[in-house]
């Protein structure tokens, strides 16, 4: 079993501490009574020491960072074999896991934020985003304590979400915790203050608006949540990634499209992500493999029109529309992920993104897509339809996956995560029948052999 | 409250840092392993060195750390950079705050507070300032305080600039404060010296934390 560390209370009058060192590293044995890190109030250091023989499995808050008292800062374990699965469970809140990475949306604006704030606060509000991302899932539950939490009258919240509401200027009072017994978390003091946490496991692949994490950092400006490239009365030229996107958009008008959608239960996809993100692996390389593994068996829906005939490509290349924070969206591209490991796809995909992020992707990688996915499930949308882009010949639309009650076959009732996919084609060379059992395949991959995307 | 033992030492003679640091550990250790073992007062003066606390940040030192000519301690105290020299009386007080109180903030406030008084024994006016802690004349900081703390047993303490070269600070950003002025007892009362303030500073500590002093 793990213990926890707390940020102790050096004073009575101290809210929070900052940690000026850690003293032992994660996986160090630490005995009872060993200072494990320091912290500081004003000019006074204190060192704080473990309470029990066993070793540091996880540091929850890095050295430079500041913690309300109370907090978790870090997790002892007692026998060594204990830490892999304490430092797994405990992934999300890892400072190390940079939230970007997650969330993949490309930004060039972060870097040039206005505000004077320290490295650490952005730290901070990024693993806020990470912590509200485990929490976002369980959204039934949340209603269900919400409820519940209305009957007692004493506000139970977490240091955190104390010390978010304080930042914020949120009355506890007024929120409704999602937490055990109502308890306020961290997230819905966010959701109090009208900003989007809701990132569900699909917290990643492109998402054509701002991030959370984004707009936790313009604390300045909190009434806009969503993205906007000027002044109330302004008109703003486009970008040159704007006309380009226009451009492409206004082609689609001479298309014929249709759409079909589906609804798929994602259980046990959650449950290969859950075993194989630790090797790095992020959800929209595995969306990526079982769309190209399911259009192997469906050439057509990879064909396009021309002006000769039904132009059938000779490789299956993915794009994925990712949006730029400061206007425009791009479609990094995995080439053949049929023959790409996952892991390799994954380490490739976040290479594409990093780079698009940089602006430092060649022509080849961003416009020879033969099929796009475009993922909106981190903003939980439970349906949408995609513009198909020119050239090609469908596109992919993926929703939220959430919980859902279903019938079953046998008149049983359940719930169980559903993702809604919705895909538009060119008509005149994808027809419907190609599309819905293009669909039903990519259903039943998703469905009963998520292992398989493996290789 | 019943007074409590405590073993002071206050050479005459300039000491080394690093010595009387190990000596400050040695009866933190004591305290920790035995809390019926005495606390610990040191009253002294140094030879030039300077010293960073383990959160400092190095860029408050104006010079290179591979400087061989001056000598840089880094030790179990809050705070930023200091610097540590003939002319400046260093109180180093290892307690433990079990028998007092275990809060840092009320223990910072209450050196400030002894500091006041010492300086107030020279008719010195001086105030401490919300947000800066230590001691200041003015707008000029005349002590500084920097403390450490494992199980409630503090170490390190304070100085009192009495008369030194004050020149030794321009090489530092003392405590981390840009264009902080620092200041000399000697200053503000011509006639004092600096074994009339140690006198003081050793009176001031035993009312204050109720001790019995044993000399060595």
């Amino acid at each position: 079993m793990s213990h926890e560390i707390f940020m102790p209370a050096l004073s009575s009058t101290m809210t929070e501490g900052k940690i000026v060192e850690w003293l032992k590293n994660p996986g160090d044995k630490v005995e009872r009574g060993e200072s494990v890190l320091v912290v500081e109030s004003d000019k006074a250091d204190m060192d704080v020491e473990s309470f029990q023989d066993g070793y540091l499995a996880a540091v929850l808050m890095p050295a430079g960072s500041t913690a309300p008292v109370g907090e978790t800062i870090g997790l002892i374990v007692e026998n060594e074999d204990e830490i892999a699965s304490v430092q797994e469970q405990n992934k999300g809140k890892q400072p190390e896991v940079s939230s970007s990475d997650q969330l993949e949306l490309v930004s060039n604006k972060t870097e040039e934020k206005p505000e004077v704030q320290s490295e650490i606060v952005e730290k901070k509000e990024k693993e806020v985003v990470l912590m509200s991302e485990k929490a976002a899932p369980s959204f039934s539950s949340d209603q269900i304590n919400a409820a519940t939490s209305n009957v007692s009258s004493r506000v139970i919240a977490s240091p955190r979400a104390k010390k978010l509401a304080s930042q914020m200027g949120v009355d506890l009072a007024k929120v409704h915790g999602s937490g055990p017994h109502g308890r306020i978390q961290a997230d819905d003091i966010l959701k109090a203050n009208g900003q989007p946490v809701s990132i569900p496991w699909i917290g990643e692949g492109g998402s054509p608006a701002s991030v959370p994490g984004a707009n936790l950092g313009v604390e300045s400006k909190p009434e806009t949540s969503g993205n906007s490239f000027g002044n109330p009365g302004e008109t703003v030229q486009f970008n040159t990634l704007q006309k380009a996107v226009n451009k492409n958009m206004e082609s689609s008008l001479d298309v014929p499209c249709f759409r079909v959608g589906y609804s798929i239960n994602t259980d046990k996809l959650e449950n290969f992500y859950k075993k194989v993100k630790q090797n790095g692996v992020t959800m929209t390389a595995l969306l990526v493999k079982a769309v190209a593994k399911t259009l192997k068996k469906h050439p057509q829906v990879n064909s396009s029109f021309s002006e000769n005939g039904i132009s059938y490509p000779e490789n299956i290349n993915i794009a994925v529309a990712v949006a730029m924070e400061d206007g425009g969206l791009i479609t990094p591209v995995l080439k053949e992920p049929c023959n790409t490991d996952l892991f390799k796809l994954s380490r490739e995909w976040k290479d594409l993104v990093k780079r698009s992020r940089s602006k430092q992707l060649e022509p080849n990688e961003y416009s020879t897509g033969t099929f796009t996915l475009s993922n909106l499930g981190m903003f939980g949308v439970d349906r949408f339809d995609a513009i198909l882009p020119p050239g090609t010949g469908a596109i992919l639309a993926i929703a939220s996956s959430k919980p859902t009650v279903v019938a079953n076959s046998d008149g049983s009732i359940s719930v169980k995560k559903i993702m809604q996919v919705n895909l538009t084609a060119d008509h005149r060379v994808i027809y419907g029948a190609d599309g819905a059992s293009f669909l039903k395949d990519l259903a039943s991959l998703i469905e009963d052999e998520p292992e398989t995307l493996v290789s | 409250m019943d007074n409590r033992t405590a073993i002071i030492k206050q050479p005459d003679n300039i000491s080394s840092f690093n010595d009387v640091y190990k000596l400050q550990k040695e009866y933190q250790e004591a305290l920790i392993l035995d809390n019926s073992n005495p606390d610990f007062i040191w009253i002294g003066e140094h030879q030039l060195c300077y010293t960073l606390g383990r959160g400092s940040n190095y860029d408050n030192l104006l010079f290179s750390l591979n400087d061989a000519k001056y000598d840089v301690f880094k030790i179990d105290r809050g705070g930023e950079v200091t610097c540590h020299m003939p002319g400046q009386l260093v109180t180093y007080l290892v307690l433990d705050l079990k028998n007092f109180n275990k809060d840092l903030n009320w223990y910072l406030r209450k050196i400030e507070d002894i500091i006041i008084k010492i300086l107030g024994a020279f008719n010195i006016d001086c105030h401490s300032r919300k947000g800066f802690t230590g001691v200041w004349i003015g707008n000029k900081k005349i002590a500084s305080i920097g403390i450490g703390c494992k199980r409630w047993i503090t170490i390190n303490g304070f100085s009192i600039n009495i008369d030194c070269e004050l020149e030794n600070f321009n090489k530092i950003v003392p405590c981390g404060i840009e264009n902080c002025l620092m200041a000399n007892m000697i200053d503000y009362n011509k006639n004092l010296n600096i074994q009339e303030v140690k006198r003081i500073v050793k009176k001031t500590i035993e009312e204050e934390f109720n001790f019995d002093f044993i000399s060595k």
